[in-house]
């Protein structure tokens, strides 16, 4: 019986899991058909005249948790040298449950965080490259970073911990300062650790959407003019999360075909997330088990 | 110069663990800060008026504790029937690594996903509208993750002559589940239940289309058509035109009482996340 119900609740979730694939494939499918690749690769959006292309999402999605991921790596991976490497196993701990603790901050409140200081701050600090508000990706892309850090530290600096401490002692008695130590031991010996611990919090910065909702400015169809400067980042853009969460999918539920390439974006968003965690985890799980 | 660059990296790695820390510290900071004028008695206790200008957050909590606890409620056997599944009934490590990446990919789904999810099936298919019970669900699911990972931490830390000895007193399978393998794992449940309750407290986007409005609702009666309030859509509503000083003064203070309701459910499940920490010894 207990085994009965075991199995039971665990086939409830997988199938909980399938259906919500499913319905994103299956639902999506009138929007594919309707614009086939132009559907990627389009960068029109006009729900009114049946256009629909998602490149301006998929690049405001793309900026925003790459900058963000740039902005968070370095300072992540520093911290995470610092807990693991230089701490003492209580001060670690104490740390560590620290960040965590902090991991858990809603993202509502960091929305609001963004909606009324980040933004007015970026306005201040960019006002003379002439921008029209703060509603820009980099205060999205800065939000995030600031949304990922815990994980990125927490992880990288399980990853670290997890080289012996023989293989430090070995390079230590064989001369190496504590930083050569770290450079071509520690960092070395957890690279691939590391690379997940990255690649979650991109996964967590790419399905964000309440914070990057509040602050990115949701203008449709805002793809740049140059591709080679920063100028974009200071414009407002919208992101496959902040359509999804957006009014929009409110009125596109009576419309087949509209509704069809919202579920498209979330079809998509579900691809790049699922991969980028898949790719993250794969080998981190075999070795805890 | 090595010396010179060791010590350069120590003081780099120093300074950015403590920039982040007073970062995230800072971020609670400033929510209290800017909150605690808004506190008082009355605005835990009084319903809210006049578009959030006015009155207090009293069913907006009322209705984040619904939710709550009816994710913890739906998760909970969810959660024991995976963890059993990971740890006594799979034997092969490439179908409990399968399910391993299965957890880890549910966890780092999207929660507006979820949202999108939620509006088809309960709202449009079943026809419930907007319900607190599909908020439940949904957050419920959200949250499987963490509740079931903790418990399965906490199965691997189970010493394995307890399982043993159960085993070798003739009792059966199911028996040694329900005597010794769950009693001995209550700490990892409850470890993870409030680290996932914290979790669905402050999720916005699972809620918005399928459980929560911004005013006009109480307790809810029954399942169709029986909306809540919440403090996440509370706040992220206000937070779009928080113009008005007296709305913003109110709005800081719902922000702060959501993130004192989540640091408390995630302090008090501070002891148990020390233990899993020390248990996995990294």
């Amino acid at each position: 019986m207990t085994r009965f119900w075991s199995i039971a609740f665990s086939a409830f979730a997988v199938a909980f899991f399938a259906l919500l694939l499913g319905i994103f494939v299956v639902q999506s499918i009138p929007a594919w058909q309707h614009s086939g690749m132009g559907y990627v690769t389009g960068s029109r959006w006009f729900f009114r005249t049946h256009q629909f292309g998602a490149l301006p999402m998929i690049y405001g999605t793309i900026v925003v948790s790459g900058v963000a991921l740039l902005l968070a790596a370095p300072v992540g991976l520093a911290s995470a040298i610092f807990t693991a490497e230089y701490l003492p196993r209580k001060a670690r701990l104490a740390v560590k449950v620290l960040i965590e603790l902090l991991a858990g901050i809603p993202s509502v409140i960091y929305g609001l965080l963004g909606i009324l200081l980040l933004r007015n701050w970026i306005y201040d600090l960019f006002a003379r490259f002439d921008i029209s508000s703060g509603d820009t990706l980099l205060t999205a892309a800065v939000l995030l970073a600031v949304m990922i850090l815990p994980t990125v530290v927490t992880l990288s600096d399980d990853a670290l911990r997890g080289v012996p401490g023989a293989q430090r002692h070995a390079a230590r008695s064989l001369g190496l300062t504590r930083a050569e130590t770290i450079c071509t031991v520690s960092l070395r010996q957890s690279a691939r650790g590391l690379v997940s611990a990255l690649l979650l919090g991109l996964g967590r910065a790419i399905g964000e959407t309440i914070a990057v909702f509040l602050v990115v400015g949701r203008q449709d169809n805002n793809l740049p003019e140059r591709w080679l400067s920063l100028r974009p980042l200071l414009e407002s853009g919208q992101t496959l999360t902040t359509k999804l969460g957006g009014a929009e999918a409110n009125i596109a539920y009576g419309d087949p075909l509209h509704w069809a390439a919202m579920m498209g974006l979330g079809l998509l968003l579900l691809a790049i997330v699922i991969v980028t965690t898949i790719g993250g985890v794969w080998k981190k799980v075999g070795h805890d088990a | 110069m090595r010396r010179l660059l060791d010590r350069l990296l120590f003081a780099t790695c120093g300074a950015t663990a403590l920039l982040v820390c007073a970062l995230l510290i800072g971020v609670v900071f400033v929510i209290a800060q800017r909150g605690a004028p808004a506190m008082s008695w009355t605005f835990l206790t009084e319903q809210i008026r006049q578009v959030g200008a006015q009155g207090g957050i009293f069913f907006n909590l009322v209705g984040t504790v619904i939710l709550i606890t009816t994710a913890l409620v739906v998760c909970t056997p969810v959660a024991i029937g995976l963890a059993l599944l990971e740890r006594v009934y799979v034997r092969s490590e490439r179908w409990r690594r399968s399910l391993g990446v299965f957890l880890y990919t549910l966890n780092g789904l999207p929660s507006i996903v979820f949202g999108i999810f939620g509006f088809i099936v309960f709202v449009k298919w079943l026809g419930w509208g907007k319900s607190w019970l599909s908020g439940g669900i949904l957050l419920g699911m959200m949250i499987l993750p963490t509740v079931t990972v903790a418990l399965i931490e906490r199965m691997k830390a189970l010493p394995s002559r307890y399982v043993q000895a159960a085993a070798a007193l003739g009792l059966k399978q199911s028996q040694i589940i329900w005597s010794v393998i769950l009693p001995q794992t209550r700490s990892g449940l409850l470890t993870g239940s409030l680290l996932g309750m914290a979790r669905a407290a402050g999720e916005t986007a699972p809620i918005m289309f399928t459980a929560t409005i911004f005013a006009g609702a109480t307790q809810p009666h029954g399942v169709k058509e029986s909306p809540v309030l919440s403090l996440p859509y509370h706040i992220f509503i206000l937070a779009q035109d928080s113009f008005d000083p007296a709305v913003g003064a109110k709005l800081w203070g719902a922000a702060l009482v959501l993130l004192a309701l989540v640091l408390l459910l995630s302090g008090i499940a501070l002891p148990g996340r020390l233990k899993m920490h020390e248990e996995a010894n990294v």
